[in-house]
């Protein structure tokens, strides 16, 4: 009998064959196939682009090193540089850490865990999701009306302020969605045991739910980080800054929050639009040196995402000891 | 599963730091923050301006408009860096020269950028909002129309053929032979039309370089036909980004479009610049040509100054001191422009002058 057979020896193509007997699997076989290819073709797609990049990249860093990373944005590609990039789009991504990370995961958990389900919660729902999808432009737009001219006295007009509130609140549907979504995954069990215990809703919430979902959590404001990151037109409409930017001399904090601005898309953004004449020193072009911020970029969300996907590990043992 | 994912991701990174570290060690790096050389050209005895005395007030000036003026600005804005210690801070953007008034007009900005004169009704808005400007010429550009360099048929063309070819009434034309019917109505001397694909990349109506192009070549012929003067064909490739042209000039063997000098001086080996000929003969685009006017598609690039910023900000007056001496003409040709004969930067600077006076 196949069942005597599967319990003496338990690995799965044992037990497949015991199951399916000789017969072969021919569709599942089309299937497998099938789902290779995809990957195989998204992957190499990948690849190209990559080696696309890195290879132009290659020689900016090798003529440049970190000259490329510690200038500011400048007439000539012997000079031009990334730093102010990378600080405007760091300056961003820690608005959205501190901005839309706390309101989406706290909206995401209420409407999961507290909100009555009627149809108001199910059309608040739809509508977050609706605007999860709305082009990015258009909260370009509302970030100029609101927070460039309305909120001036805060932000200093077209300033990293204005960006990164902006694109916390881009970003803000994708993280309820995802935190609603791992909010709803934690089994219902977990959340009867710790009532059958006599815990409170809070207490049930922050010691079984939150844990149990932090994962998936993580994994949502990881793609929201990246997400803003990335976000090129809604800085175009701020007012993000592409020729030259300078600033006086021993300006505080402030200053610089509220001040004038750029972000790596916009430097990209930029350059493609200079000419392609070589330049003096180094013989490199605009177009050069676009693959190397591109690179920049990619690493830069790559840091974020591997530095969300060691937390997330660490949850994830907490949560298995 | 997870943790070997981490893994994968905490080993790219470490990779790529090394990557980066081996690249910092490379004793063959260029450091390339040198000295630009606009420095070495910092006049010493300009009669003028007060450049090159230490006397040049500090604070912030913000430029905006044309993306085709905006490496002038740059070069003239480092320079001001250089002579001050950065007590001069110049911010430049080139979003276009439309987008640029509309900001201008609304007091966001000091100077605007233009790669054509201001419009009656970007003129209206400024008045509108109380701001008083100047209009200063500060090099010219010469519009360069261009073809792939394996388009060996078409070396020359008169405004007549241009017009024929791109103008309002040229829509739905896809074959360069479509074009000769009308061109040849026009009193067109241009040879004869290749039987090719027309495959036309330009700038959009939103681009300075647009509507100076349709200014300089269709006006005329519009106004006597009764078309549309402002107005081009509608079905050809738009693009705000020169880049984009050139790579679509180069891409087709019987293309046609246009962009700034710069642009064609940079890719000379990419596209084929077509001769003008405007009645005295065809004639190249060159810095001479450009300079001396007989390039018939040359245009004024200018800088707008709001009268109220330099009243309120001694550092706008300084920056525009310095763009208008002759270190900072000197950015025009390093910017890859012509610059202006002397008689008409003199011009600029006595309107300049009066202007601040």
């Amino acid at each position: 009998m196949s069942l005597t057979v599967a319990i003496t020896d338990s690995s799965t193509a044992t037990v497949r064959a015991a199951l399916t007997g000789t017969k072969r699997d021919v569709r599942g076989y089309i299937f497998a196939g099938a789902l290779l290819f995809c990957l195989l073709a998204s992957l190499f797609v990948l690849t190209v682009l990559m080696w696309d990049v890195v290879a132009s990249a290659i020689p900016v860093f090798d003529k440049r090193s970190t000259g490329f990373l510690t200038s500011e944005l400048a007439s000539s590609p012997d000079k031009a540089g990334v730093s102010q990039g990378i600080w405007g789009s760091l300056m961003i991504a820690g608005f959205v850490v501190v901005l839309a990370f706390p309101t989406g995961i706290f909206a995401g958990v209420y409407l999961e865990e507290y909100a009555k389900s009627n149809r108001l919660t199910r059309l608040i729902e739809l509508n977050i999701r609706n605007l999860a999808g709305v082009p990015s432009v258009v909260y370009g737009i509302l970030g100029l009306v609101v927070f460039v001219k309305g909120l001036s006295w805060l932000t200093g007009g077209r300033s990293v302020i204005a960006a990164g509130i902006t694109l916390a609140i881009l970003v803000l549907p994708i993280i309820i969605i995802t935190t609603a979504e791992s909010v709803r995954a934690v089994p219902s069990g977990l959340r009867e045991a710790g009532f059958g215990v006599g815990a409170t809703q809070w207490e049930v919430t922050r010691d079984h739910v939150l844990p149990y979902a932090a994962p998936g959590i993580l994994t949502g404001t990881m793609l929201a980080v990246a997400r803003a990151l990335g976000e090129a037109a809604p800085l175009l409409l701020i007012g993000a800054i592409t020729g030259r930017l300078a600033s006086l001399p021993g300006q505080g904090l402030v200053d610089r929050l509220q001040g004038k601005f750029t972000a790596m898309p916009i430097v990209i953004y930029g350059w493609a639009n200079e000419v392609n004449k070589p330049g003096k020193i180094t013989g490199l072009t605009f177009e050069d040196l676009n693959a190397a911020a591109i690179v920049v970029l990619l690493a830069m969300v790559l840091l974020l995402n591997g530095a969300a996907i060691l937390l997330r590990n660490r949850f994830e043992k907490r949560r298995q000891s | 599963m997870n943790k070997s994912k981490g893994r994968l991701v905490l080993a790219s990174i470490v990779g790529l730091s090394m990557f980066a570290a081996a690249c910092g060690e490379d004793e063959g790096a260029v450091d390339a923050t040198t000295t630009p050389a606009a420095a070495t050209t910092a006049p010493a005895d300009d009669a003028a301006t007060t450049t090159g005395a230490p006397a040049i007030a500090g604070g912030e000036v913000f430029v905006t408009g044309s993306s085709t003026v905006e490496p002038i600005s740059v070069l003239v804005g480092e320079l001001a860096d250089e002579l001050t210690n950065g007590e001069l801070a110049v911010t430049v953007e080139g979003p276009g020269t439309g987008d640029g008034f509309a900001k201008f007009c609304a007091g966001e900005a000091d100077i605007s950028d233009a790669s054509r004169k201001i419009k009656d009704e970007e003129a209206a808005l400024c008045a509108d909002a109380g701001i008083e400007f100047v209009e200063l010429e500060v090099a010219i550009d010469g519009l360069t129309v261009a073809t792939s360099p394996a388009n060996e048929a078409v070396t020359c063309l008169d405004f007549a053929a241009l017009y024929a070819l791109i103008g309002p009434e040229a829509e739905g034309f896809g074959n360069w032979t479509d074009a000769q019917a009308l061109a040849t109505e026009l009193g067109s001397t241009s040879a004869t039309f290749p039987d090719a694909d027309l495959v036309i990349t330009g700038p959009g109506p939103e681009s300075g370089t647009f509507d100076s192009f349709i200014e300089i070549a269709f006006k005329k012929i519009a106004t006597d036909r009764g078309t549309d003067p402002k107005a081009a064909r509608n079905d050809y490739t738009q693009s705000p980004n020169d880049n984009v042209i050139v790579e679509g000039i180069e891409a087709s063997d019987s293309s046609l479009g246009w962009v700034g000098f710069a642009f064609y001086a940079a890719e000379q080996d990419r596209m084929k610049a077509i001769e003008i000929d405007k009645g005295d003969g065809c004639v190249a685009p060159t810095v001479e040509t450009i300079a001396d006017g007989s390039y018939p598609l040359a245009r004024s690039l200018y800088i707008y100054v709001s009268v109220s910023a330099v009243a309120d900000n001694p550092a706008v007056g300084a920056y525009v001191d310095l763009y208008l001496s002759d270190a900072g003409v000197a950015a025009v040709s390093e910017a890859g422009y012509v610059d202006i004969p002397t008689e008409r930067i003199e011009a600029s600077r006595t309107t300049w002058a009066d202007a601040t006076a």
